[in-house]
């Protein structure tokens, strides 16, 4: 074939090809995902997969909740996550050892419940002197003018965490409030009941309406929200600034959000919209790797076993009838359970290792029918060697057929790959989508309607396959005329 | 005479492949069983030194401490079979596998311990689910495939096209849980999960059967029937543009006689092909689906016995997918040579 053919025949085949219309959306798909995969660094964060495996850096997120737009579907909205950090947030020093921090929260009409919780963090204390330990008092002040003391005299450390919502004794001290402005006494904290503390969600009547006379229980089950401006105020007192030092520099409020970013977060707190963008690498590379090796060796083998013949014929389909009668997933999942260290490059390797026999006995039965034409015949004549004939002579007319199958073979291997994954078998250093799935499932989502933890996984691995089979039938369809007809 | 032959020619090849296999098989399986029998008898032997060991050592001394170990050790080792070669014990195990004796488990599972027994028991369940729903596969997608390639290029066919490109690149597995999130979590029409309750019996336990089974049917029509119509459309649109059928229809024979009788009649071998693989297939249930509805068959049964370490029902398991493949293969050879007469002619010719 001389250069000039193949640019004629390259020419020709775009020119059907962009007439193809399920083509050119495959192919616009594909350079969708492409960009996605490749610009996940940049759109998410650099390294989300060592992050995405320590829980301790998602503590600042709310856990198992939808995403942010979903309140656009519904009437009852549900706040989103909001994040201060030390500029954002009003500090002042009204005197030496006093400090007080202001956070401004606007608890928007129409919507319920109020955050999830709020967590501070990020104080640093050097102490030097034991005996006068700095201490904070946190109060919220409400629109409706009424100031619930959330802690008092709380002493603080570097590694100080106060997390309204999830700390019981701040829960107590929201229910001696709730008791004080309904029923107007002071209770100890001992005549708090414990379960009510432990079991209810003590954040919603934080945000509600209190108004004396009304019944604490039915605050803390039916809280009707109190919308307007809070403000949570921090007053760290410092007995002996000169020794001990209290650094504001790092500090983060963090108001919990009943609802997150774009995609939710699960069980973890994570997000899972970073998941689902760093999981398009590992499918379209182990995707486009196992189709693209399983077809060139099936191929090659196909060709090889047709061209020789004879015994040499029937030994090599003997091979490959044996790799398609041993159950391929059974053994990967055996292989991958008991391996240890699975990595990515070896699922490639096992996908692969039970990937290429269909193609090969295919390519077999073509290489069959090109192997008796005459031009293999004078190429023998002329001296070719085996290698010579197989590649050069029958292997390029197998070509355009082999990339229709590259492209067809493609959900095959993402979705191979994704059971895997989900099956717990898998990288652990890789975020894929078979791992969130795979969560999501040990977690019981499905069971408890968390449909953002598993419907976009799943859709994911649906668009890839939808990509490549789009491409892959726009392929078969130029190079197959009968289907040609429509 | 020549498909007879073409016939023996056939099986023969198919239990030289399933001897092979099985002796694959049972290299595989043996290496992890006999990795796992290892830790087991270290555990052991660590827990006699700290019980047993410990008070040989006090009142025996050190010297008479090591002999106990050492006999101690042999006796674990001959316990877990660690002093066979191995090689040996894969023969033997390749050996007793083929004459279907694959000895029992160390957990009961299904109220017996005996491996046979247990694949009895969970054979006909996936029969009820996968059988079922690959025969209403089979009917929709080549009734619905026929269809389509009647009317190439019509709505309808582009229609069906989009839907099983759609339904190709879905994970089945997947598919089950969104519809468990939509028609049981959501709407609460069929229940979380698909496990029998043992309790009921005659009509009662009919009507939990069935209504435990309406989703994973409805899960594995919907990912499934689209790809079966689909490939009937693509071979009967090559059927339809035969010669043959252009004669009968000018000939004047009605069209549902010429898209019946003759077309799906010539286009038959590949589709019955088709139709041999799915229902043997459907026997060895689904690993992952069965996992997400939790349906006791023999996909959650494969993945019990790993998650147990059974290794017996494992090679089982494995044995019984691999005879079901070989199976089919022999079986869509023989009525592939009874339909198209052209194929035993290549491999009798041969012979």
């Amino acid at each position: 074939m001389r250069w000039v053919d193949v640019k004629e025949g390259l020419k020709e085949f775009l020119e059907e090809f962009k007439r193809e219309k399920t083509g050119i959306a495959g192919v616009i798909l594909l350079i969708v995902l492409v960009i996605v995969a490749l610009t996940a660094p940049y759109t998410t964060m650099p390294d989300l997969p060592e992050k995405w495996r320590s829980s301790a850096y998602w503590e600042d997120n709310p856990k198992n909740v939808p995403p942010t737009w979903y309140n656009m579907f519904t009437s009852q909205k549900l706040v989103p996550q909001l994040v201060y950090y030390a500029n954002d947030l009003k500090i002042t020093h009204p005197s030496d050892t006093v400090t007080i921090i202001e956070a401004d929260y606007t608890f928007p009409e129409g919507y319920i419940l109020g955050p999830q919780g709020i967590i501070i963090r990020g104080l640093n204390v050097t102490l030097n002197a034991p005996s006068q330990i700095p201490t904070m008092d946190i109060y919220l002040l409400r629109p409706d003018g009424k100031k619930v003391p959330l802690l008092k005299n709380k002493q603080i450390s570097s590694g100080t965490v106060i997390s309204i919502g999830r700390d019981s004794a701040i829960s107590t001290n929201i229910y001696i409030w709730l008791v004080n402005v309904t029923e107007g006494r002071e209770i100890t904290m001992f005549e708090v009941p414990l379960e009510t503390i432990l079991i209810s969600d003590m954040m919603p009547p934080l945000f509600a309406k209190v108004e004396p006379g009304m019944n604490v229980s039915k605050i803390i089950e039916e809280p009707q929200p109190l919308w307007g401006d809070y403000k949570l105020v921090l007053k760290i007192n410092n007995p002996a600034p000169k020794y001990n030092q209290v650094i504001y520099d790092n500090i983060k409020v963090s108001f919990l959000g009943r609802t997150y970013g774009t995609m939710g977060t699960d069980y973890l707190g994570r997000d899972l919209w970073a998941g689902i963008i760093w999981g398009s690498r590992v499918s379209l590379t182990i995707g486009v790797l196992v189709s693209v090796f399983s077809t060139l060796i099936g191929l090659v083998y196909g060709v090889t076993s047709a061209y020789l013949g004879g015994n040499a014929d029937e030994f090599m389909m003997r091979i490959n009838e044996i790799f398609s009668s041993i159950p391929s997933l059974p053994i990967l999942i055996l292989i991958g359970a008991t391996w240890g260290h699975v990595t990515l490059w070896f699922i490639v390797v096992l996908l692969v290792i039970f990937g290429w026999m269909g193609i090969a006995r295919i390519s077999r039965s073509m290489a069959l029918q090109i192997k008796e034409q005459t031009y293999i015949e004078a190429a023998k004549a002329l001296g070719a060697g085996n290698g010579r004939i197989i590649f050069k002579h029958i292997l390029p007319q197998l070509l355009p057929y082999a990339f229709a199958v590259i492209a067809l073979s493609v959900p095959g291997a993402v979705i191979a790959e994704a059971s895997l994954s989900f099956l717990g078998i898998g990288d652990p250093s890789a975020v894929t989508w078979g791992q969130i799935l795979n969560a999501a499932q040990s977690q019981a989502a499905t069971t408890k309607g968390y449909w953002w933890w598993v419907l976009p996984p799943g859709l994911a691995i649906a668009v890839v396959g939808l990509t490549f089979v789009l491409i892959g039938t726009a392929l078969d369809k130029i190079l197959n005329p009968r289907l040609r007809r429509l | 005479m020549g498909y007879l032959k073409y016939l023996a020619f056939r099986i023969v090849n198919a239990l030289i492949v399933l001897l092979i296999v099985t002796f694959i098989i049972s290299a595989l399986f043996v290496r992890v069983a006999e990795e796992s029998n290892r830790s087991k008898m270290y555990e052991e032997l660590m827990l006699w030194e700290r019980t047993e060991g410990a008070k040989i050592k006090q009142s025996q001394g050190l010297e008479a401490f090591e002999k106990a170990k050492a006999e101690k050790q042999k006796s674990l080792e001959e316990k877990y079979e660690l002093n066979i070669p191995y090689w040996q014990k894969v023969y033997k195990k390749a050996v007793r596998t083929l004459k279907l004796d694959f000895g029992t488990t160390s957990m009961p599972i299904f109220g017996t311990n005996n491996v046979s027994d247990i694949i009895k028991v969970a054979v006909p369940r996936s029969i009820l689910l996968f059988t079922t729903a690959t025969i209403i596969v089979i009917i929709l997608g080549i009734f619905l495939g026929v269809r389509a390639a009647n009317n190439a290029g019509s709505v309808f066919d582009r229609a069906l096209s989009i839907f099983a490109l759609l339904t190709y690149s879905l994970p089945m597995w997947w598919t089950g849980m969104m519809f468990l999130l939509i028609f049981a979590f959501k709407l609460g029409w069929f229940p979380l999960s698909s496990m029998f309750d043992p309790q009921l019996t005659g009509w009662e336990h009919v009507k939990d059967v069935l209504w435990k089974l309406a989703l994973p049917v409805f899960t594995y029509v919907f990912v499934v029937f689209g790809g079966w119509a689909w490939t009937t459309r693509n071979i009967m649109i090559g059927t339809l543009q035969e010669d043959f059928i252009m004669a009968a229809r000018a000939k004047g024979v009605p069209e549902n006689k010429v898209i019946y009788g003759h077309a799906l009649r010539a286009a038959a071998p590949p589709i019955v092909t088709m139709i041999i693989f799915a229902l043997l297939g459907s026997l060895g249930g689904a690993i992952i689906s069965e996992l997400v509805f939790n349906y006791p068959g023999m996909g959650r049964l494969y993945w019990v016995a790993l998650q147990q370490n059974e290794t017996n029902l494992l090679i089982g398991l494995t044995y019984f997918f691999t005879v079901l493949y070989l199976a089919s293969v022999v079986l869509a050879d023989m009525i592939y040579g009874f339909l198209d007469p052209r194929v035993k002619v290549g491999a009798s010719a041969k012979m």
